[in-house]
């Protein structure tokens, strides 16, 4: 048995190196001086820097593509896109799948038509979308931004929390009824609360979903007050040089929250997932 | 209740979906600066004569009969190694960190493994003395490539449903088999993996439908070189619908193909795991 | 989880409510080549205008194009100024400002000492006019350069042993044939003795990369004597892709030879298929190969490398060979739909300015495309090199298309091209006459 339990042991080894050195290899290159991006063989130890954060190396080069010194505008408008996405697109997914639930609204036909939008793809959208979006004036806003993710992230949060209510006993509504609650009381007060894993998983999903979305994020923006990191990355890739130091450090930064975000709601999101799939 | 999801999806969607279905039937491209001109089915005939639309509905097909399925079993392998290992909360913690990096940001990272003459993928070639591989100059190891970054993005999602699956079979059962004299694997061939099996599907639909609308990591990573070896058909809509010029009536051609495909494709599979009554409509 | 979120919600409200635009702000995008550049001029102008922001938005290659042209169509003006590739003047010219109307116009916004007859006059035309109309003031002046390294080239030992070997002396190449010769030489794989381990690095990826690399080889064929007795004279807005009267020249005998060329120079390259500028700049920056075309900025990221040091000593520039190199470049014009025309024209004159073009290239590396800024006698004692070699690479250039069909052409071509190289499908003109058909096709829409 402790033969069996080596070798275990080292395929999991084998696993987590496949599946974080590529995280490694980023985080490292972001304190890499420029002479050490590349290198043969690689340089696993060097002198770290913060160069590429704060653009103290290549006094050269002008700022705006040799560190991410310029990078708080994107950030604030990445944590404040993907936090409103998450949010109302678990509100809507709420009450709509909710409905769905209880009353019947729509049935199956609309539930397989929540599930094509999630298919229809980005690319075909994103120019009317263009078009829309400029008629009201919202372009190179956040709202842009967030009412066309949600486009993405809501028919599958549905799907999701429409398992989760469809787990919650009716008797517990009827009771509710009983003692003179309306539907949006219960609603609140009973099924919600018996849903919390799910409407975290969901959140989670749609926060991941639209912190990297790319494509609408370029179409429908032109500037710090609405762009998104994943479009600021492209500033480091130029004709004269890939800047892979200050790309990676960027690359952490557009990481970095995402990935404390879902650690922070790891129980509910592994909960919640599987109580919804298990069903689903 | 269900308002306000109407409201969002019937101004977001439904404009859009008309658009697309009546572009389909134009000559619409920006760069022109024409107005849309009608020409009938000219824009699907077009999809049949086009070699790189072609090569991309293969690549395509490669990705989801290599990657979906290596995903499945990758899955399913990693949740019963780490089931019941010592300290699994925090290797599956770990695990789950390849899904949360956004999709650009991957690209960045694995287009500095792949780098021909200073990448580290390269580099653990040559220790056990294999010659180094160009990752994005030849059909195979590109194709490869994309493969391994969605398998690497992907599996962890797939180990993470079905490793919770895993969780929920009560343990009784799994005992009285052994205890009925079943050998551990048969235990695992006959009882664990037909209760997994609906989770199985529903992974494998949420990864097919994902899988069909691959675009960043094509489009960081290799472009979709060398040849046309790596266009997958979304990153293909792409350069069709933006990069030249806008050819907007031949990509919503494009992508009125791909949402007929997508549709029929699910429909089949949600009617194999009986989704109506799991969802109890 | 209603608590967490209700404040987080209130809080991004807030800071949506405070964000407040300035008066006179000009929305500046540009490539990421031009960024660094564009961006102390803009901070140089402000500190003469105090009362104007200039706010400059890099944008990747790949994605400004596209962005300038869904922004012109629709009318919107996202953007005030913009950088714009030569290439995609015929698209993006009816939504420009058409400079010289607006200049008559206005012509107290004139800068006396402008100055316009001063850009060198292929400059003036590649990098701003579309036909009859101005719509940018030329910007980033390039054709590609061939560096090599100047160290090994002057090597005695190397000197004699490539005379053993060739019968000739080591010289730069003047011709693709003879630059066969001198990367076999510099091979290791091939040649033992070889100080680097490649001859040559070339990228040719299936990105638009390979449509002008393409081009350093067609060049000198579609440009002898023979090739324009054949294909005509080259016309500035069609290029050498096309022959004289619009058709295509490139699937003929010379289209074959001069992808035959690069086929053959493939083996003394470090993956040649998948390398673009990062790969290529970094093989060269790592002193791993003798030669490569480029463009001119990479001499700033080079100067500091640690394996190319000194500099002045280790790295040359000369004419590519054959001697058509591929012309590139940018221009910088006004949004037609700009709400600040008035503040936009005032910028990019100074941008483009004498004092600008001079800034630009002693710092960015970013070619002048100034008469007077190529003979400054800063600029002379700087790059001694310059009025030669540059002045005679844009002469020669070798130019891509600017008509609006540029970037569906492209395609098409580096499509069939990659899969030559590739070895996918064959180099014959047959393969190129099928291109040739597509491009007939998208031209006749």
């Amino acid at each position: 048995m402790r033969g069996i339990g080596v070798i275990k042991g080292i395929i999991v080894g084998i696993v987590l190196f496949f599946f974080l050195f590529p995280v490694y290899w980023l985080v490292t290159t972001a304190f890499k001086r420029s002479e050490d991006w590349f290198s043969w063989p690689p340089s696993f130890l060097f002198s770290p820097t913060l160069g590429n954060f704060l653009g103290l190396e290549g006094g050269f080069f002008g700022s705006t593509t040799t560190a991410i010194a310029t990078i708080t505008p994107y950030l604030r408008n990445s944590v404040v896109v993907a936090l409103l996405v998450a949010c109302l697109s678990t509100v809507i997914a709420a009450l709509s799948s909710y409905a769905i639930s209880r009353f019947k609204i729509g049935g199956m036909g609309f539930v397989s038509w929540i599930i094509s939008i999630r298919m229809l793809p980005p690319i075909a959208s994103a120019l009317p979308l263009y078009i829309i979006f400029s008629r009201l004036h919202l372009i190179n806003t956040w709202w842009a931004l967030i009412l066309s993710h949600l486009v993405f992230t809501t028919p599958f949060s549905t799907w999701i929390l429409l398992t989760f209510f469809n787990e919650v006993p009716r008797e517990l509504d009827e009771a509710s009824f009983v003692d003179g609650a309306n539907t949006w009381q219960t609603f609140l007060w009973v099924v919600l609360p018996l849903s919390a894993p799910g409407l975290a998983a969901v959140a989670t999903l749609a926060f991941i979903q639209s912190w990297g979305e790319f494509l609408m994020a370029l179409v429908l923006t032109t500037g710090k007050e609405a762009q998104t990191l994943p479009i600021y990355l492209g500033r480091f890739i130029t004709g004269w040089r890939i800047a892979w130091g200050p790309l990676a450090a960027a690359g952490i930064v557009t990481m970095l929250p995402v990935i404390l975000f879902s650690l922070l709601m790891q129980r509910y999101l592994i909960r919640g997932l599987t109580f919804g799939a298990v069903k689903g | 209740m269900i308002l306000p999801l109407l409201l969002v999806f019937l101004g977001l969607t439904i404009y859009p979906f008309v658009y697309m279905i009546y572009m389909s039937f134009h000559r619409y491209n920006l760069a022109s600066w024409e107005k849309p001109e009608f020409i009938g089915f000219g824009n699907y005939r077009e999809i049949w004569r086009d070699r790189t639309a072609r090569s991309s509905v293969d690549f395509t097909v490669l990705l989801l009969v290599t990657a979906v399925p290596l995903e499945i079993i990758l899955g399913i392998g990693i949740a019963f190694l780490l089931r019941d290992f010592f300290g699994e909360r925090v290797f599956r913690s770990l695990l789950l960190t390849p899904m949360m990096v956004p999709a650009v940001v991957a690209g960045i990272a694995w287009k500095m493994l792949y780098n021909f003459e200073f990448g580290p993928v390269n580099y653990f070639f040559s220790l056990l003395g294999i010659a180094k591989v160009s990752w994005l100059g030849t059909q195979l190891f590109s194709r490869l490539g994309v493969v391994l970054i969605d398998v690497w993005q992907w599996t962890p999602f797939v180990f993470l449903i079905l490793y919770a699956g895993l969780q929920s079979i009560p343990r009784d059962v799994v005992e009285a088999a052994l205890v009925d004299g079943a050998s551990g694997f048969s235990a695992l061939r006959y009882i664990e993996l037909p209760l997994l099996r609906p989770l199985v599907w529903v992974v494998l639909i949420i990864r097919l439908i994902d899988v069909l609308k691959i675009f960043d990591i094509v489009y960081m990573v290799t472009f979709g070189g060398p040849g046309s070896a790596t266009h997958s058909y979304s990153f293909y809509i792409y350069k069709v619908g933006v990069s030249f010029g806008w050819d907007v009536g031949y990509a919503s051609a494009l992508s009125m193909l791909l949402l007929v495909a997508v549709t029929v494709l699910t429909n089949i599979l949600i009617r194999t795991v009986r989704l109506k009554e799991t969802l109890e409509l | 989880m209603r608590k967490i979120m209700l404040p987080i919600v209130f809080l991004s409200i807030l800071v949506f409510a405070v964000q407040v635009g300035y008066a006179a702000q000009l929305t500046v995008w540009s490539s990421p080549d031009n960024a660094d550049a564009i961006y102390e001029l803009a901070q140089n102008f402000m500190q003469k205008y105090p009362e104007v922001t200039i706010e400059v938005t890099p944008l990747s290659w790949e994605v400004l194009y596209p962005r300038i042209l869904q922004d012109l169509t629709s009318g919107v003006g996202s953007f005030d100024v913009t950088t714009w590739d030569l290439m995609t003047a015929g698209a993006i010219a009816p939504g420009m400002l058409d400079l010289e109307v607006f200049a008559s116009e206005h012509p107290d916004l004139v800068d006396p000492s402008f100055d316009d007859q001063d850009f060198i006059p292929t400059a003036r035309y590649v990098y701003g006019y579309w036909k009859d109309k101005r719509i940018g003031y030329p910007f980033y002046g390039a054709a590609m350069f061939f560096f090599y390294r100047k160290d090994l080239f002057g090597d005695q030992g190397l000197k004699e042993k490539f005379k053993a070997k060739y019968g000739r002396d080591l010289t730069l190449p003047q011709n693709w044939q003879e630059a066969k010769e001198v990367a076999e030489f510099f091979t290791r794989k091939l040649n033992p003795d070889s100080p680097t381990e490649y001859g040559m690095a070339l990228m040719f990826p299936r990105t638009h990369t390979l449509f002008y690399m393409f081009l350093n080889f067609f060049g000198p064929y579609r440009r002898s004597k023979e090739g324009v007795s054949k294909f005509g004279p080259v016309d500035l807005d069609w290029g050498d892709y096309f022959t004289a009267e619009g058709k295509p020249a490139f699937n003929s005998e010379e289209g074959v030879k001069a992808l035959q060329d690069m086929m053959d120079l493939m083996k003394y390259a470090p993956d040649p298929l998948g390398s673009d500028y990062g790969e290529t700049l970094e093989a060269f920056s790592k002193g791993m190969v003798a030669m490569i075309p480029q463009w001119t900025a990479c001499l700033a990221s080079w100067k500091e490398s640690p394996d190319l040091q000194p500099f002045e000593e280790k790295v040359g520039v000369a004419v590519m060979p054959g001697g058509a190199p591929v012309s590139g470049g940018w221009g910088v014009g006004i949004n037609a739909a700009s709400q600040h025309k008035e503040w936009a024209f005032r910028f990019i004159q100074y941008a483009t300015s004498k004092e600008g073009d001079k800034i630009q290239w002693l710092k960015y590396r970013i070619g002048p495309t100034r008469q007077s800024v190529i003979e400054d006698a800063e600029v002379q004692s700087d790059s001694p090199w310059l009025a030669e070699v540059y002045l005679q690479s844009l002469q020669g250039a070798s130019h891509r298309p600017r008509i609006p069909e540029e970037p569906k052409l492209e395609d098409v071509l580096v499509g069939t091209l990659s899969e030559v190289l590739l070895g996918q499908r064959p180099n014959s003109i047959e393969t190129l006459n099928e291109v040739a058909q597509e491009w007939e096709k998208a031209l006749r829409k």
